[in-house]
């Protein structure tokens, strides 16, 4: 059924493209990208407020594109980009009064909306929302609600809106899917997600209990198949193109200055990790651990983007 | 009236308010006290945003930042912002229903423009590129770039109503050629081989023919999805510049029809890809018009075409309007009617792609002329942003 509120393409549908060198054996296909940076070291951020003045608050948060995605801008030689950096950007509009029609509320309500945009990702995207990006606002509805203090704004309610304009890669391109795989590019994005929005929150004015940012880290494999032994090592901040399988990952919404979570995100198998010797953790808590500490990471660019913008309303005022 | 004054003399204690907070309270006045400014004071009349009234908002542009998209853009006027992302994919002419129909009454049409020359080319450019839809543009509002537009919702009526604004426009430029966008099939000539073998009674045949004429297997779909990041009025101006810059970032790979896979392969090789020769750069510059008593037109009867030396003593004596180049929200808020002009300029010649015009009658054909002037300013303006990005 056409969509009659928007321009739509040919009625009998389009393809992507093809490439070839695809169809030709996997040797004259390109290098996979290789990860370069250390295990605990993490991508840089960049994150500006207030660049949306017509909302009360609002953000846009970029990683750092790989060191194999940096090349391959400055010297193109595909048209297959190696991988992608996310870029999002978040606006909040409110407190404003409810609607009269929604039943009392003592406390504010906070809806989520993340959309990718249609070019965001390697396979073009629809414009309805699709299950998704819903559970996406989902999971970053629950890492908010427990960082505002929703009791100062009774009868009131908060509109976060994510618009994702580049995704991150489930997987390098050139892999089929095979069973470890799932929606990892969606962690990393939620982690985007979590940090934009705090940092469009406090730039909307919003009583916060405290800076809440998001962070990943994953149990990656990196040998090939034939070594059996392979043992999977845990990785911060990982960019799911670079890595050959990743078997668990996790997403926390970490708050620093209480030590708290307020969203916890696991998949996949974390059982096999191998740890240093004398570490009595299990896994999963080693995998938890790690995502607390990306997040403290990402926690640091977080506050000096929020001075940034309390700066700016200071010497507007 | 007594609050403008106000605004002129914060001094006095009880109605000191700021600025901002006039702007919202009494916004009519606030903008005509800044246009109209005291004759006794020595002040120019300019705008509340700062601007004179046929000065456009800064402009910035950079394009091929997105990794997805075979061509992209971000285009800044002011704060007004849009992301253009282009994405090109494949129509089979196999998936076209009525491919096989439309070919044949083409050849006919082919044979006979022939003699029509290069008219006919641009024809045939509107019949594959509009009648097969092969330029999807669609705007996104709902990214809360403003208060009104609720995410999630479907498009509102002016999200409809650009996209379909930026088609017709693409549609009237024929800014793609269509030659850009085939893609053409040699068959190989293997008739002739077995006609020579199979004796020379059918040779005549196939000398005349030549071989199996080239016959195109596929189209290039572009899908230009452009979402308004930041909405701070003129939407329209910075979504087709955003267009306008992606496109002509836009490269689309090498692609050729694979007889065994019966498919159509591309070529990642960059150096393969070609760039879009676009048709001239259509500009577009909207314009609003603030009138100094906006319900003057609605008091007095005025029957347009009627008596045309009065209406224009009426416009010279009482009613007092500016035309505000590039308005921003505030503005927008504030006027009724508004102007859009597209120009073209080809070897310093000034051509007219559209001239849109509703809501008022206060533009008269020389507020045209004038308009027309200013946009193709604005033109050498935004070439040489669009040159630099």
């Amino acid at each position: 059924m056409a969509d009659r509120r928007r321009v739509n393409g040919p009625p009998g549908g389009t393809r992507p493209p093809v490439f070839a060198s695809l169809q030709e054996s996997t040797t004259g296909a390109a290098q996979r990208a290789q990860r370069q940076r250390q295990p605990a070291e993490l991508r840089k951020i960049f994150l500006k407020t207030g660049l949306i003045p017509t909302a009360s608050g609002s953000s846009y948060l970029e990683f750092e594109p790989s060191a194999s995605l940096a090349a391959a801008r400055s010297n193109p030689k595909s048209l297959i980009p190696p991988s992608s950096a996310l870029k999002v950007a978040c606006t909040v509009h409110g407190p404003k009064p409810l609607p009269r029609s929604a039943a009392f509320s003592p406390n504010l309500v906070l809806t989520t909306h993340v959309k990718y945009a249609p070019f965001a990702a390697r396979k073009r995207r629809g414009h309805i929302r699709d299950a998704s990006e819903r559970d996406l606002g989902v999971h970053l509805e629950t890492a908010l609600r427990g960082a505002i203090i929703a009791e100062r704004w009774p009868k009131s309610g908060l509109d976060i809106t994510l618009t994702i304009i580049e995704a991150e890669d489930d997987r390098w391109w050139g892999d089929a899917p095979d069973s470890h795989d799932a929606s990892w590019g969606m962690m990393n994005v939620l982690a985007g997600c979590i940090t934009a929005a705090s940092a469009a929150i406090a730039d909307a004015h919003i009583d916060c209990l405290d800076l809440v940012s998001g962070g990943v880290a994953a149990l990656v494999s990196d040998d090939s198949s034939k070594s059996a032994s392979s043992v999977p090592r845990l990785m911060l901040d990982v960019d799911p193109a670079e890595h050959r399988s990743i078997l668990s990952a996790c997403v926390v919404a970490y708050m620093p200055a209480r030590d708290e979570i307020t969203e916890i995100w696991l998949k996949g198998d974390s059982s096999k990790a191998a740890l240093e010797k004398g570490d009595v953790r299990s896994s999963h808590e080693a995998l938890i651990d790690g995502a607390v500490d990306a997040a403290r990471g990402a926690n640091t660019v977080l506050s000096e983007a929020v001075t940034e913008s309390i700066a700016r309303s200071i010497a507007q005022a | 009236m007594a609050s403008s004054a106000a605004a002129s003399n914060p001094t006095i204690p009880s109605l000191n308010l700021p600025p901002s907070q006039f702007a919202r309270l009494q916004p009519h006045a606030y903008l005509l006290a800044h246009l109209s400014p005291p004759a006794a004071s020595d002040q120019p009349s300019v705008r509340a945003n700062g601007r004179a009234t046929s000065q456009f908002r800064v402009t910035s542009a950079n394009a091929g930042s997105l990794t997805h998209t075979n061509g992209s853009a971000v285009v800044r006027i002011g704060d007004t912002a849009a992301v253009c992302g282009v994405r090109a994919e494949l129509l089979h002419t196999e998936d076209i229903a009525s491919w096989s129909v439309s070919t044949a009454s083409e050849a006919e049409a082919g044979n006979t423009s022939q003699k029509g020359g290069s008219k006919t080319e641009d024809e045939e450019d509107r019949d594959h590129v509009q009648d097969l839809n092969l330029l999807v543009p669609n705007i996104s509002l709902s990214t809360g770039c403003a208060p009104g537009f609720t995410p999630g919702a479907p498009p509102s009526t002016l999200a409809q109503s650009l996209s379909h604004e930026i088609l017709s426009l693409l549609h009237t430029t024929r800014l793609v050629k269509a030659d850009d966008l085939r893609i053409w099939y040699q068959p190989p000539n293997l008739e002739s081989e077995e006609f020579r073998n199979a004796g020379e009674g059918m040779d005549v045949d196939s000398e005349q023919t030549g071989g199996p004429e080239p016959e195109i297997k596929a189209f290039w779909v572009l899908y230009i999805d452009i979402m308004i990041i930041s909405l701070a009025g003129n939407p329209f101006d910075a979504a087709w510049a955003s267009v306008l810059a992606a496109l002509r970032d836009t490269k689309l790979p090498k692609a050729w029809w694979d007889a065994d896979n019966e498919t159509v392969l591309c070529s990642d090789n960059i150096s393969d890809a070609q760039k879009l020769s676009l048709r001239g750069l259509p500009v577009s510059s909207s314009f609003c018009t603030f009138e100094a008593d906006a319900a003057a037109g609605w008091r007095s009867v005025v029957i347009p075409n009627a008596d045309e030396l009065k209406s224009q003593a009426q416009k010279q004596g009482s009613q007092q309007r500016w035309i505000l180049a590039d308005p921003d929200g505030y503005e927008e808020g504030l006027s009724q009617e508004r102007v859009c002009v597209v120009v073209d300029i080809e070897d310093g010649k000034t051509v007219i792609v559209k001239m849109e015009k509703h809501g008022g009658w206060a533009v008269d054909s020389d507020d045209l002329r004038q308009l027309v002037d200013v946009s193709a300013k604005r033109w050498h303006e935004m070439k040489r942003i669009l040159d630099q990005c």
